[in-house]
């Protein structure tokens, strides 16, 4: 893309997506890194393309990650009660999360911290009714998106709950992105909801903002064996 | 950016896909800045970042949303549309993508002239960047009028 783009001074570095400087709370690689990009400055004479000769470690991550709570079926209810039973059981992790950072990223569907519930109950009624145009019926939430981009922010949001709650748990090393969709998508409530409403917007076949939304929902290679996004994917402007 | 050899083979795929078919826009026209340890800095991150005060970045979003050198962390999140990138590493150390605590401390030991007072961020995955071309265009008039010497654009 940068050969592409031509930027006067690029430093390609060898991160995983989500890194772009490297290494989580390491201030040294972080600022080894920036001196990388600056030196830059003072060395190229015309658009450079430079490589970052250093991985980064893999502090903090882990592609083996299996998480310590057992979050087999608890209820042979309907997908709502069990996604809530789910959630119910992630809860005081997630919130020791936020008490430790003092901040979470959750709550751009518009939900506050204290409607997770409601958020999951709103998707897994999505995930139900195939319904994936209509807004979700809430009293509580006032959603910051339209249909159907609102549901991959659903998701998202309930993916930062689900991650910050494994966060925080003891003896473990936080999955890196991989590891973290591989266990939602084999092992949670949440992965088979998701992978419903992914069907739902399938379905919708004739919203093609909908058959975009499955890629921005489903993280490549969770879906069904093939990719989330449409063959043909594009991107509208406003 | 990642390579293509550590991705899921249907992500490398489909970025390998749009890498081809991004149309060439540069180079831009040369600019020699000022040495490093005179330089003022700002960051242009394309994470999707913004306050919370903020309005949210949506599919093809060209605007921006300004970032004050002064926002704290527990104010800023992640509205990106993209479901192929690590949020989590963002939610431990958000320096991990927007770096400004490493350039208070090289500004500190004179590694860099200093920081802007303002940062900007936009949404990434546009398969045509030439797109951003105008509202790219205004964020440099601004970041002159800063005294900006430098921007250090950090993708997602």
């Amino acid at each position: 893309m940068s050969e592409a783009v031509v930027p006067p001074r690029a430093l390609w570095v060898p991160f995983p997506l989500g890194r772009p400087l490297g290494a989580i709370d390491d201030p040294g690689f972080q600022k080894d890194v920036l001196r990388a990009a600056f030196g830059l400055l003072g060395t190229a004479a015309e658009p450079t393309i430079e490589d970052y000769p250093i991985e980064a470690p893999d502090k903090g991550m882990s592609e083996e990650w299996a998480c310590p709570l057992n979050l087999g079926p608890t209820s042979s209810g309907g997908l709502t009660d069990r996604l809530l039973a789910e959630v119910a059981r992630l809860r005081p992790w997630a919130i020791e999360t936020r008490r430790e950072r003092g901040r979470t990223l959750f709550g751009v569907s518009g939900a506050e911290e204290n409607q997770v519930d409601e958020l999951a109950r709103c998707l897994a009624v999505v995930a139900e009714t195939g319904d994936v145009i209509g807004e979700p019926d809430s009293d509580e939430i006032n959603w910051a998106f339209d249909m159907p981009l609102l549901l991959r922010h659903i998701a998202d949001d309930l993916r930062t709950f689900y991650h910050e709650a494994i966060a925080a748990q003891p003896g473990s090393t936080p999955p890196d992105h991989d590891a973290l969709s591989r266990w939602i998508f084999s092992e949670t409530i949440l992965g088979e909801t998701l992978l419903l409403v992914a069907d739902g917007l399938t379905d919708a076949s004739d919203s093609p903002i909908a058959q975009l939304v499955r890629g921005l929902l489903i993280p490549e290679g969770h879906y069904r064996g093939g990719s989330a996004f449409p063959a043909e994917a594009n991107f509208p402007t406003p | 950016m990642v390579r293509l050899s550590d991705l899921h083979p249907v992500e490398a795929e489909h970025l390998g896909m749009r890498a081809l078919a991004m149309p060439a826009i540069g180079p831009g026209e040369w600019v020699t800045p000022p040495s490093v340890d005179q330089a003022t800095v700002a960051i242009v991150s394309t994470a999707g970042l913004h306050r919370r005060i903020d309005p949210p970045f949506t599919i093809g979003s060209l605007d921006y949303r300004l970032i004050p050198g002064d926002t704290r962390f527990d104010d800023l999140v992640l509205s990106h549309i993209s479901a192929n990138f690590d949020r989590s590493a963002f939610g431990r150390d958000p320096n991990i993508v927007f770096p400004i605590d490493r350039l208070r401390e090289m500004a500190s030991d004179g590694e860099i002239g200093g920081i802007a007072r303002w940062h900007y961020s936009f949404m990434g995955a546009m398969p045509d960047p030439s797109r951003f071309e105008e509202t790219g265009e205004e964020i440099g008039r601004l970041m002159a009028q800063d005294g900006v010497d430098v921007a250090l654009l950090v993708p997602i």
